[in-house]
């Protein structure tokens, strides 16, 4: 008997090796997902997820959230007498305001764009190939981290996006300083590679940006430097002295067509393909319910600027008599809106003056960067004298014509012709950094967070806070998101030593004269 | 004379003589003493005449006497001794010595694999429950019905209602990512019990689990076998425990059996809401609580109570029309039903020893407190076994299931979660007045008038809104009426085994088995819904499939008093999951809500597979039935982790050693049975893992844009890893198993230490690493605990018998170690926002920390307007998870009469309540009350940002806002201990005398009554049931936010057997 137990468990123990099979081993492999796969394919992902989040399949969040929900409303283009989602109206906390870009750009667009520089680089599957591709990828990638640092200061930079490649989990920040002087070399040295003369291989296609137009490319790469460089010019002048000499050198870009924009599209998937401010105004799909700010509608109105009638689609979309339109006044709630009008029972969406329908196709452009800024910021560089620019009247009134003529593309009827942009650049001639300031402001109409970020910077407009009770920032306009409440809750130690502190909607960021 | 005439004459016959000895029998006078076999007289023994209720019991001089006719037979009985039968002669002193019941002391359990062993030679704790506590109890989940029976089981029934899941956890919280829930095997085959889909952050529905499959009828008894030592025979798979499931099968019996079972429960909500009734809709218009004077104040303060005190003035409503202000009453009686639940169920068995069987059917209609939910499920079972000659025994067993669950409530975040809409009616709002139209419930009616409907861009056959600046606060009656949320599933568990004797010592056994589901799952947001306006739909199907192949070779032998038993096996497990999603969003014809006519349409295919192929064996050797020792090793080779390190090796040793018969002769006549058993474990864990998680490859995306291909990482949201190896769990039980007084008393007592080390985390890092989590092998956790069960019969006379269990068990979790360079690690977040479930090291498995409010030399902080100044961090608030749990079980017979009542209680954890703060918000709360205009003022104190000492009374305006922002800047405020003590369950019953059904066609009859959730006995958080979780995530234990309410069901029971 002993013997049998014995041999039993001995052809068992010689059996074990057995288990261990090819075809068990087998069950693991993914007969879903391949293990390589055409670059182009992330790239054109990262495009789509520039555009405010589309790739990540929720295209309206960030945009509902900060773009309009913070950024418009406290920069005062729109304006909204309800709560926590028109959280810059009023200056009042919105966790998901002060989240969005933190959750959608880091885990989105940022890892497609390290995911391509990656493997196009040294010990990648394609290494040395996609040249093009891969600077075009860098270029996005410091344009997108431009974005983070500008909303939340000191951010996770020099160790972020490295969980794939270095198993790092918990990366330190880096002080917006040094990101600033990292996007700079990185936008500078990725626009000098480009090449007209490499190899396409899938990047045209794939291109959502330029069709692959290299040139393009090369004029995006150094209006984006121009940008970063004047974000930095109050704080590091030697630096944006540099930057702007090597953008201008660069060619930037000439003509209204070279904008940074993308396409976008009726489906197939709504979330995806929509353009996200359009389906963020679109009502009953939990539309923003935001007319546009008085102090937009005057300002336009005192222009006598025809972009008046291009921004609004008429008073509650009806009355598109130019002299009737009124924007609503930031900072007011239902109860006091009743006070301001004199009477009861009203929708502000029926009262004032809302954004014109003819934006808000829902597969109409979303636009990064216009024409428009590179002339003013360039007026802005020969006014302060920075990077050797010159002749800053000339660049305001190229600058100014082309912010009248960029709306063409959302729809035909909303074009300006030369003859009256002329006119109106003759009656509002030139007149210092406020004209400048004020004309960004203008021109960056649904780019808003960029035009909050160019008044953090320059104070123009000079707008007059709101100071609803309640609001958290002591009446101040808000000069920075919080870090979202996950981030400090998962990486606190490293928030804690290395964000930018405290973490209110009032600190200052870095080029904002903070730390 | 024929035969048959001649059966007549003989029962004719026979009916004479028992006639006649009927008439002369006389009483007589019968007296005795009643003594164990060593002379000890015993005190309580039953003594009755057999076939009648007549009976006394022994004095405590072991004396009794009783009054019987001659002839008949009198039956001695006591708990732990075998009955004995005396005829009743002309000997009128009848002296009985009774002998111990081996059965007693010899009690046989079902072990790991099925393997039935004696208890004495366990060197692990198991508890067994009856089967009868399963039908009696009536919960559709059997999960819940182990609630407060089972020292160191924690069972979590949060109210989710019919069709929910439910949480068990065995000594405590194993693993960091929250797959803390054991194995169930039913009759051998390891059940898939998985979550199919929980609320989380942003709402959802609990999508139920597998235990919610089972009909109770089907029920043996179940054996809970807590321990790693005890599991150690599944590998990876028993890191948690193993509840044994055993189904009824059929015996040898007489013709056919019949058994059948009617049910019926009521459930009914347990209102707990505090909520004040004293003012009414409104808002602060200048420091002063105003009540709506227009449509639009209607709508923008539908869901404020900060209106005014009620006055009976009129106010307007959303609907234009004018109402009394004043309190509207209880609109939770008024929105919830009484649900209700019957059960039917038969079963026939019948067998003649070679060949058994039990055939079984049950149905069960439910509906839902929550109007217009339901679960109804369908069981058919079928078990036989058959031998063939005295070596060959053929085993098969199908179990059935069909169900389908209507509007699995939704909870947590708000848009279709009907529950906060009832929470958010302002005390003069009649909810009943929200209803709309009465064909499309939730929707505005035709009826209403065009100048209201100008309001507000709104349509008739839209939502009714309360609130038309807010799209969030839903219609209760929309969300439940007119979203859909339906899921029907069919499953087969099925088996098939045979065992061959091949010597009176050696046996080999080989069975297959499949438990196989398919789900089909519809959930609908309707075109017209304030925040949706197009409406979407989402449907799946899905399947999920496990399949076994088992061998094992047994043998058992005895050598003079040496015994050995052991056998060795090998079992290969393969799991499948395939779902084909398609999703539809914006309807084009108008509340025509299927696929086809939506706008936008997508699909989704998920797939995946994984397997484990095992060996293992087990020897145990006794010594003269008093001790043994047992040792077993399993390895596991796993699909899901790199070839590379695919394996372990799991072994347990233990002994046990039955003291008071190795010391018979030394040991007092009371100690009956005294054993101790200690044993040592390792065993695996892998739940926190699935298939494909050591690599990252990429996923083509779903949409393509322009026509053109995008792509990223097929799993955006966690890092792959390959070096993943299967965590450890390793323990060391010690515990003793004591009877006294032949088992009036007993006593078993267990402790243990249970580490897990390697965790297999899915960790959620910084989404600036590109993710949000990744699954990795982290730190050590820590286990240690205790549990007692004592069990008693304090009465024990011939009528009255009075049985009393009490459970409970004590564990102490500590996370030890985590991620290399982190001592804190996210886990879940709560819908507030403010709140976030963590693991840090040195502290317990989930503590609860949250924003709070910031404090300078101890003193609170306050800005000039009063309110509260939060801190930048996370602090420690509070723990989620109970570490005392027990129950009290008493259990009272009195002839056919039985009441059991059975209390359960938690105590040590707590609770973040977002019911709690958003009713302080809304000024819907007692608290809230507080600094009103004609209440008592609201003062502060504290100092300012400076340090300096503040004191404030607020102006009521203020404390509107301090009640506003009081849980966004202090979240510790609405930290409750989640402590309870419940009647949880209490039945009451009747069997019909045997005497009286021998004149009916039935065997036995038995009627009872049964109420669950009787009472909450204590709890300390008000407004909501301390059991209010909305997610059966690991992680969201310990945050609440508008669960459905608890429920009290009572119901009836009718057992027949024919």
């Amino acid at each position: 008997m002993k013997k049998l137990i014995i041999g039993v468990f001995s052809a068992l123990l010689l059996t074990t090796g057995g288990c261990d099979t090819d075809a068990l081993h087998n069950l693991n492999i993914n007969p879903q997902a391949p293990n390589t796969i055409d670059m182009n394919f992330l790239m054109t992902s990262a495009q789509l997820g520039t555009a405010s989040g589309g790739s990540r399949g929720d295209n309206r969040f960030i945009d509902w959230r900060t773009n309009m929900g913070v950024c418009a409303h406290a920069i005062q283009q729109l304006a909204n007498t309800g709560g926590g989602i028109a959280s810059g109206d009023k200056y009042i906390d919105n966790f998901e305001a002060n989240a969005a870009p933190w959750e959608f750009l880091y885990n989105d667009v940022l890892q497609n764009l390290a995911e391509i520089i990656r493997q196009t680089g040294k010990g990648g599957f394609e290494e040395g190939r996609r040249v093009n591709m891969r600077q075009a990828a860098r270029i996005l990638r410091a344009y997108n981290f431009q974005r983070l640092t500008d909303y939340y200061g000191n951010i996770p930079y020099d160790e972020a996006i490295k969980g794939v490649s270095d198993g790092l989990f918990f990366p330190k920040y880096t002080p917006q300083s040094s990101i600033y002087a990292d996007l700079l070399k990185e936008v500078s040295e990725a626009t000098t590679a480009l090449s007209t003369s490499a190899p396409d291989e899938g990047f045209a296609a794939a291109d959502l940006f330029y069709g692959g137009d290299i040139t393009k490319w090369k004029k995006f790469g150094n209006s984006l430097l121009l940008r970063m460089a004047m974000r930095v010019s109050n704080v590091d002048v030697a630096k944006a002295n540099q930057y702007v000499t090597q953008a201008i050198a660069g060619g930037l870009m000439t003509q209204v067509s070279d904008m940074a924009r993308i396409k976008m599209a009726t489906g197939p998937s709504q979330w995806t393909n929509q353009n996200g401010i359009s389906r963020a105004f679109l009502a009953g799909d939990g539309g923003q319910p935001s007319p546009l700010s008085a102090t937009l509608v005057n300002w336009l109105k005192t222009k006598n600027d025809p972009r008046l009638m291009i921004y609004s689609g008429g008073i509650g979309g009806k009355d598109k008599v130019a002299a009737n339109q009124k924007g609503l006044p930031n900072g007011l709630d239902a109860t006091t809106l009743q006070t301001f009008l004199g009477k009861a029972g009203t929708n502000p969406m029926e009262e004032f003056s809302i954004v014109n329908p003819k934006l808000l196709d829902i597969d109409d452009d979303y636009v990064f960067m216009n024409y428009s800024e590179v002339e003013l910021l360039w007026a802005e560089a020969a006014e302060r004298k920075i990077g050797g620019a010159t002749d800053a009247a000339g660049h305001y009134a190229k600058g100014v014509k082309a912010a009248l003529q960029q709306w063409s593309n959302f729809d035909a009827s909303l074009s300006v012709s030369n003859a009256s942009a002329d006119n109106y650049v003759t009656a509002n001639p030139y007149k210092g950094l406020e004209s400048i300031g004020e004309q960004m402001w203008a021109a960056k109409f649904m780019n808003w967070w960029e035009a909050w970020a160019d008044w953090r910077r320059t104070g123009f407009p000079k707008l007059v806070p709101v100071n609803y009770p309640n609001n958290i920032t002591n009446g101040t306009i808000p000069r920075k998101l919080r870090v979202p409440t996950g981030e400090v809750a998962s990486n606190g130690a490293n928030f804690n030593a290395g964000g930018t502190l405290p973490n209110e909607l009032t600190t200052r960021v870095w080029w904002d004269g903070g730390k | 004379m024929n035969k048959n005439n001649y059966q007549k004459i003989l029962s004719l016959l026979l009916l004479f003589t028992a006639s006649l000895s009927m008439t002369f029998a006389q009483d007589v006078l019968v007296k005795g003493k009643v003594s164990e076999d060593n002379g000890n007289l015993i005190y309580g023994v039953n003594v009755t005449q057999k076939g009648s209720s007549k009976g006394t019991s022994t004095n405590d001089k072991g004396e009794y006497s009783i009054t019987v006719k001659k002839g008949v037979t009198i039956t001695f009985s006591y708990i732990g001794f075998k009955p004995k039968d005396v005829v009743v002669g002309n000997n009128t002193t009848i002296d009985v010595s009774l002998s111990p019941d081996a059965a007693v002391l010899n009690e046989v359990v079902v072990t790991a694999l099925g393997v039935s062993r004696e208890k004495r030679a366990l060197q692990y704790a198991v508890t067994e429950v009856a089967g009868e506590n399963f039908t009696k109890a009536r919960v559709n989940n059997l999960g819940n019905a182990l609630s407060g029976r089972v020292a160191g089981v924690n069972v979590t029934s949060p109210s989710t209602g019919p069709g929910g899941s439910s949480r068990v956890i065995i000594r405590g919280n194993k693993t960091l990512g929250g797959a803390n829930q054991p194995l169930y095997v039913i009759d051998g085959v390891p059940m898939d019990n998985s979550q199919q889909g929980t609320a989380g952050l942003w709402g959802g529905a609990d999508q139920g689990d597998g235990l919610s499959s089972l009909n109770p009828d089907d029920i043996e008894s179940i054996t809970v076998l807590k321990g790693a030592n005890a599991a150690a025979l599944y590998g990876s798979r028993g890191g948690n425990g193993v509840i044994n499931i055993t189904t009824k099968k059929g015996t040898k019996r007489k013709g056919l059996g019949i058994e059948f079972a009617s049910n019926y429960v009521a459930e009914k909500i347990i209102d707990q809401n505090e909520t004040q009734h004293i003012y009414g809709q409104g808002n602060y218009i200048n420091g002063v609580a105003t009540a709506p004077t227009t449509i639009q104040q209607s709508s923008d303060w539908g869901l404020q109570g900060w209106g005014p005190k009620m006055d009976g003035r009129q106010v307007i409503g959303v609907d234009g029309v004018q109402r009394p202000y004043t309190d509207a009453g209880n609109n939770f009686t008024r929105f919830y039903n009484t649900g209700s639940a019957a059960t039917n169920s038969i079963a026939f068995t019948g067998g003649n020893g070679q060949q058994n069987f039990r055939l079984s059917l049950a149905d069960l209609r439910s509906s839902g407190i929550l109007p217009n939910s339901g679960f109804d499920r369908t069981n058919v079972s079928v078990s036989t076994d058959s031998k063939f000659g005295k070596k060959l025994t053929l085993t098969g067993k199908i179990l059935y299931s069909k169900e389908k669950a209507k509007n699995r409530p939704n909870v947590s975040d708000s848009p279709g979660n009907a529950n906060e809409s009832v929470w958010r009616l302002p005390a003069n709002i009649n909810i009943e007045d929200t209803k709309g139209d009465p064909d499309k419930p939730g929707a505005i009616p035709a009826s209403f008038s065009p100048a209201t409907l100008a309001f507000g861009k709104r349509a008739v056959g839209n939502e009714l809104l309360s609130n038309y600046s807010d799209f969030w606060g839903s219609n209760a009656y929309w969300s439940s009426y007119q979203y859909n949320n339906t899921s029907k599933r069919d499953r087969v568990t099925a088996s098939a085994q045979l065992k061959y004797d091949i010597t009176d010592f050696l046996f080999a056994t080989g069975r297959v088995s499949t438990d196989t589901y398919y789900t089909k799952q519809e959930s609908l947001t309707p075109q017209g819904t304030g925040y949706n306006g197009g409406g979407n739909i989402n449907e799946y199907f899905q399947l999920n499939s496990e399949n076994n192949i088992d061998g094992m070779l047994g043998y058992h032998d005895n050598f003079g008093k040496i015994s050995v038993s052991s056998f060795v096996g090998a079992n290969q497990q393969r799991g499948k999951f395939e779902r084909i999603s398609a999703s539809g969003s914006g309807f084009s014809v108008p509340f025509f809500h299927a696929l086809n006519v939506s706008n936008n349409r997508n699909f989704g295919y998920g797939f995946s597979e994984s397997g484990i192929n095992s060996v293992y064996g087990s020897a145990e050797v006794g010594y003269d039935n008093y001790f043994f020792l047992t040792a077993t090793a399993r390895k596991d080779w796993f699909s899901i982790l790199n070839p590379a390190s695919n394996s372990i090796l799991y072994p347990s040793i233990g002994g046990s050693f039955v003291f008071t018969d190795a010391f018979r002769t030394k040991m007092p006549d009371w100690f009956t049975f005294g054993k101790l058993r200690a044993s040592w474990a390792q065993v695996g864990l892998t739940g926190n893992l699935g298939a494909y998680q050591t690599t990252q490859p990429y996923g083509l995306n779903s949409a393509t844009h322009l026509g053109i291909n995008m792509a990223s990482f097929a799993n955006k949201g966690t890092i792959a890893n390959p070096l993943l190896s299967p965590a450890l769990s390793t323990e060391i039980e010690f515990g003793a198993d004591l009877k006294f007084f032949n088992g009036k008393l007993g006593l078993d007592i267990g402790v243990y230490n249970q580490t897990t080390t390697d965790d297999i985390l899915n960790a959620t890092i910084s989404q600036a690493s590109g993710f949000q989590s990744t699954s990795v092998n982290v730190g050590k956790m820590q286990n240690k605990g205790v549990e007692i069960l004592l069990s008693g019969s304090p009465i024990r006379t011939n009528d009255f018998e009075w049985d009393v269990s009490l459970n409970f068990a004590k564990n102490n979790n500590k996370v030890i170690s985590l991620i290399e360079g982190s001592t804190e690690l996210v886990f879940e977040e709560s819908r507030t926002r403010t709140t976030y479930i963590k693991h840090i090291v040195g502290n317990q498995y989930g503590t609860i920390t949250g924003v709070t409010q910031k404090m300078i030399n101890g003193q609170p902080v306050f800005n000039a307007e009063g309110l509260p100044v939060r801190n930048d961090n996370y602090e420690t608030i509070g723990s989620s998870v109970a570490s005392f749990t027990g129950g009290i079980n008493n259990n009272f017979s009195y002839k056919g009469f039985n009441l059991s009542f059975l209390i359960d209680f938690k105590v040590g954890g707590n609770i973040h309540s977002g019911t709690n703060q958003r009713l302080d918000q809304w000024g819907f709360s007692q608290n809230s009350l507080q600094g009103r205009d004609g209440e008592a003022p609201l003062s502060i104190s504290g100092v300012n940002e400076k340090g300096e000492p503040l004191k404030l009374t607020l102006t009521p305006n203020q404390a509107r806002n301090y009640w506003n922002a009081l849980g966004d800047r202090n979240a510790a405020a609405y930290i409750y201990s989640a402590s309870f003590a419940k009647i949880r369950q209490l039945t009451f019953g009747y069997n019909l005398p045997s005497k009286t059904v021998s004149k009916t066609p039935f065997q036995a009859i038995g009627f009872s009554i049964v109420a669950r959730n009787l009472a909450v006995l204590w709890k300390k958080i008000p407004n909501i049931d301390p059991e209010s979780t909305y997610s059966f995530n690991g992680g969201a234990q310990g945050l609440e936010y508008f669960a459905l309410p608890a429920t009290r069901n009572i119901g009836l029971n009718l057992n027949v057997t024919f």
